[in-house]
């Protein structure tokens, strides 16, 4: 070992470079590197909302607040699969407000007892605080000549699809596939069936959520893409695309759920987060949806957004008796059963 | 040193053949890839670097990590040490499967640990059902730090016991005998002698926890800015398809994490095998 000749002693390296590394990390904890604590709203949302709620909604919502003369707000947030918020939520999660994909996700956190059953339906427009049609996204060019989603079925075309297991978008998109092939039909359940397990004869990859299939496709994975507008129309708007996107004839708008989870707020920050629940469907913030490429609720703010293409034969929910149903009949029933063939639990 | 010796003796069996074997398929085993990390790190230039690691989120998330990391590796070189010296130095019944038990974690996969640690701390589980709302640890860094200490809690024991085993208990029992009690025996005759392995062992727990994933992610809640680790953020991002956030803190844990190696070898005098 060489000894001497060194400006430290050699143990005191690791001494200065931990010691550091402790003082860097403790720092905002620290008295004098603390800043003083804010009134904060714990929010969770599905996986495509986060742009859209951290760049635009919060901080525009924190500029009115202070201007009302409440002084500031912090947001924590979380984004991720509808269902895997979701999950989080019923075993436990601190979320105060959570935005779902799918009402069907809402549900189930009132059959987990964390919300009571329906409870989001007194809120405005039935708790939907925004909407996007379910559409696909192909290589540029669009060199498989994909123009619906009936040429998805074809042979050899890859499709990356996110997992309704964890996503909503997942679920939508079921929907959408299966009602694509109902209503073309003229409402018949066999030719649903029958796109619908076209499309996924096709599917190559499932991903979590809808943005992570989002950046597989992007990574390079698969031909297709089945996902939310609201992702292709706010990347054009940054021109941030790097894929052509086919508006399917007949397709559905997802519409998504806002739920309040009570027994998460304190007393003291009830009039903040019933505030900041009126804001979001308030006509700056339903703005602010349209401009990061959602529909809003108002049709009037849709009219004037040129990148919000035409959809022949858009459908919602409702028109297959709501999630509670479409859930059952569509996802367990056609998707699970008949074109997955996974056996329904004994 | 001891490396040099034995490239020295072995210099007559030509080593040129087998060694460039073993650096071919390290090369997309390893290297290739921890290369991708820090070229897609800097490819943006070390501004946009710079700009992936000031956000607020990004800042955060280092800045749990490693104070999660410390408080692991303190708590865990106390309990890790206090396990390592009653099962080295006393004989009970049971001690076999109790030194089983204690190295279970390194066998099970962290994803089940952040289940378990869910059944029984979480809302819903056998113990968190009794706790008041205010004191649940799961979802919040109390979560965080138990997952971790459960995940690294046999490093410490594996780097000190050893060195206790092979202790000559002579000293131990002079100490006894001109009348040092069990404590002051601890502190001024073993404490010593096992710098090497406590710094050893801290060092790797610091770097297990810095790096913890499976566990984490099961018991964190994810929430930015307040149970987001370094490496579920990195995951988000990359999720999210944000690569260069996401890659700019993957660097840098990089870099911790080779920094950490480097101290171990050089301090501690392992080698890398």
């Amino acid at each position: 070992m060489r000894r001497g000749g060194r400006v430290l002693p050699r143990g005191l390296i690791p001494v200065v470079f931990f010691g550091a590394l402790l003082l860097y990390s403790a720092w905002p904890w620290l008295p004098f590197g603390r800043p003083p604590a804010t009134p904060t709203i714990v929010f969770y949302g599905f996986s495509i909302l986060g742009d859209a709620m951290n760049k635009g909604v919060f901080p525009e919502f924190r500029k009115q607040w202070a201007a009302q003369g409440h002084g500031d707000v912090a947001f924590r947030s979380a984004f991720a699969g509808s269902g895997t918020i979701t999950n989080q939520i019923v075993l436990g999660a601190p979320a105060e407000l959570a935005l779902l994909s799918l009402e069907s996700d809402a549900d189930r956190l009132a059959d987990a007892g964390v919300i009571p059953a329906g409870s989001w339906k007194r809120l405005p427009e039935g708790g939907v605080v925004n909407r996007t049609p379910f559409v696909i996204f192909v290589r540029p060019g669009n060199p498989l000549r994909i123009a619906d989603f009936a040429d998805l079925t074809r042979d050899g075309v890859r499709i990356v699809h996110p997992d309704p297991l964890t996503s909503g978008g997942a679920n939508w998109a079921i929907v959408a596939e299966y009602g694509a092939g109902f209503r073309e039909a003229g409402g018949d359940a066999a030719a649903g069936e029958a796109l619908l397990a076209g499309v996924w004869r096709n599917v190559a990859s499932q991903a979590a959520s809808a943005r992570a299939a989002r950046t597989q496709f992007e990574n390079g994975f698969g031909d297709a893409l089945i996902t939310y507008e609201q992702e292709a129309v706010y990347d054009k708007s940054r021109s941030r695309l790097k894929a052509d996107v086919v508006l399917p004839r007949r397709t559905i708008l997802s519409e998504h759920t806002l739920v309040v989870i009570d027994r998460n707020v304190p007393k003291r920050d009830r009039a903040l987060v019933d505030g900041f629940v009126r804001f979001l469907w308030s006509e700056p913030a339903q703005r602010i949806f349209v401009q990061y490429g959602f529909r809003s609720v108002r049709d009037d703010l849709n009219a004037g957004h040129p990148a919000l293409g035409a959809i022949e034969d858009p459908f919602r929910i409702a028109d297959f008796g709501g999630w509670r149903r479409a859930k059952k009949e569509i996802v367990e029933d056609v998707w699970k059963r008949r074109v997955m063939k996974i056996p329904a639990k004994p | 040193m001891s490396t040099r010796a034995y490239a020295v003796t072995r210099a007559g069996r030509r080593a040129a053949v087998p060694a460039s074997l073993v650096v071919l398929f390290l090369l997309p085993l390893i290297l290739m890839p921890l290369a991708a990390v820090f070229l897609f790190a800097f490819r943006g230039g070390p501004l946009a670097f710079w700009n992936g690691l000031k956000t607020p989120e990004a800042q955060f998330a280092l800045r749990f990590s490693l104070l999660v990391a410390f408080a692991t590796a303190a708590v865990n070189t106390v309990l890790g040490t206090f396990t390592a010296y009653v099962l080295s130095r006393y004989r009970f019944r049971g001690q076999r499967i109790l030194g089983i038990v204690v190295n279970l974690p390194v066998a099970i996969p962290t994803v089940v640990v952040g289940t378990s640690l869910l059944l029984l701390w979480g809302p819903i589980g056998l113990l968190g059902r009794a706790l008041p709302s205010g004191l649940q640890p799961m979802f919040a860094p109390a979560g965080v730090l138990l997952a971790h200490l459960f995940v690294t809690f046999p490093y410490m024991l594996g780097a000190v016991k050893p060195v206790m085993d092979e202790m000559e208990e002579t000293y131990e029992e002079a100490a006894y005998t001109i009348g040092a009690t069990t404590w002051q025996t601890f502190r001024y005759v073993i404490l010593p002698t096992l710098k090497g392995g406590l710094f050893a062992g801290a060092l790797l727990t610091f770097a297990h926890s810095l790096g913890e994933f499976g566990a984490t992610v099961m018991v964190s809640g994810n929430l930015r800015l307040k149970t987001q680790t370094a490496p579920l953020y990195i995951f988000a991002q990359f999720e999210a398809g944000n690569i260069e956030a996401a890659n700019a803190v993957a660097a840098v844990l990089a870099l911790l994490s080779f920094f950490i190696f480097f101290v171990l070898l050089r301090y501690t005098g392992r080698e890398g095998d």
